[in-house]
């Protein structure tokens, strides 16, 4: 079975927190260079660079993943990852009507650019998109899996925003695996598949925390796009290997 | 002081009826839960806007005497439920937790130790 090196935890420009400079042709083209097979674009809240992001994996000859890393009302961070950028451009509109009409301060809060696939910006929306939604923990994981996204816990254990420190602990849920920073050795994960990310916020964070898996050979559907069934029972197969376990790092 | 005085200390209400009133020994506030249950100690009010399921979970665990939910925040039905199996009393209030802190520390002020 193909060992496929993956990282599902990235931003773009589109984030407040996010680097200008990464924009979703230069995640692709890095992710490439460092030798990643299968990359997601989670930007805070909102998947409008996602068909930028599409146009240039699809160049790079990169598997993708299209999402959103969603803040829910406890100020809990959680990954929602689609194989169609439609799907999640559609979860993203859902998410648009649950964020708060917050002051928006590009100084102080940085910069959200969707772009195209050649770097031209379209849009700066001027609603933050870092807020907390009104949506509860659970009630955006419940939408999340109902729409058949994989749902993923990010940074379980992050000082801010992870779910241990938000929740005290994590809550059950329809979780095809929890993102950890490091190895949970006081069962902290509840049995839930662990993966690493690189939550890239800079060009330079991309690949720093990747995670292998094996997949079976038809991963990949004839017109690229990942195979979402697939990806999810592999990781309840506990085939994936953070990258403290593989120390691949690139 | 009990829980059952919380109402007419600051303007909440129990968010379900039938709890066991219990003394209340003190009281913090936070929304972080790791925080709380690092912090929060056996008899104390939790004054915070973490309207979660896990709220209560910790609240059962450290033996906190209830839990008042600021802000009007709405409270997920299978808190309630968690809530009414555990015994713990939930209130909700308009007030922040800076009002309602306030309140709790004047109060008690005179029960401290």
């Amino acid at each position: 079975m193909p060992f496929v090196r993956a990282d599902l935890h990235n931003h773009s420009c589109l984030s407040p927190c996010g680097s200008l400079d990464l924009s979703p042709a230069v995640l692709a083209r890095r992710a490439r260079e460092l030798g990643l097979d299968l990359v997601a674009l989670t930007d805070h809240n909102c998947a409008r660079n996602a068909p930028a992001f599409r146009d240039r994996a699809r160049r790079e000859g990169l598997a993708a993943l299209y999402g959103v890393e969603a803040t829910s009302a406890e100020e809990a961070h959680v990954l929602v990852l689609f194989a169609a950028s439609e799907d999640a451009l559609a979860f993203s509109e859902f998410l648009e009507a649950h964020l708060p009409p917050l002051l928006y301060d590009t100084r102080l809060l940085g910069d959200q650019a969707v772009v195209d696939a050649q770097d031209k910006i379209l849009d700066l929306p001027e609603f933050y998109l870092g807020a907390a939604l009104d949506l509860g923990w659970d009630e955006v994981c419940a939408e999340a899996d109902r729409r058949g996204a994989l749902v993923i816990p990010a940074h379980i254990d992050r000082p801010a925003y992870g779910a241990l420190a938000q929740l005290g602990f994590l809550p059950a849920g329809p979780y095809a695996a929890v993102e950890a920073l490091r190895p949970q050795v006081r069962g902290e994960a509840r049995g839930y598949p662990v993966v690493s990310g690189s939550d890239a916020h800079y060009p330079e964070h991309v690949g720093r925390r990747p995670f292998g898996i094996e997949l079976p050979g038809d991963w990949r559907s004839g017109d690229g796009t990942v195979r979402l069934e697939i990806l999810r029972d592999a990781l309840a197969a506990g085939l994936a290997r953070p990258y403290w376990e593989t120390g691949s790092r690139p | 002081m009990k829980t059952s005085d919380l109402p007419s200390l600051i303007p909440c209400s129990p968010v379900y009826d039938g709890w066991e009133p219990k003394d209340i020994r003190g009281g913090y506030s936070s929304d972080l839960l790791s925080d709380v249950m690092s912090k929060a100690k056996d008899g104390y009010v939790l004054v915070t806007i973490q309207a979660h399921k896990n709220t209560v979970a910790v609240a059962s665990m450290l033996g906190l005497a209830a839990v008042v939910l600021c802000n009007d925040r709405p409270v997920p039905p299978d808190m309630v439920e968690a809530a009414r199996d555990e015994g713990i009393p939930l209130f909700s209030t308009p007030q922040t937790q800076f009002e309602v802190s306030g309140r709790l520390w004047t109060a008690l002020r005179g029960d401290a130790p």
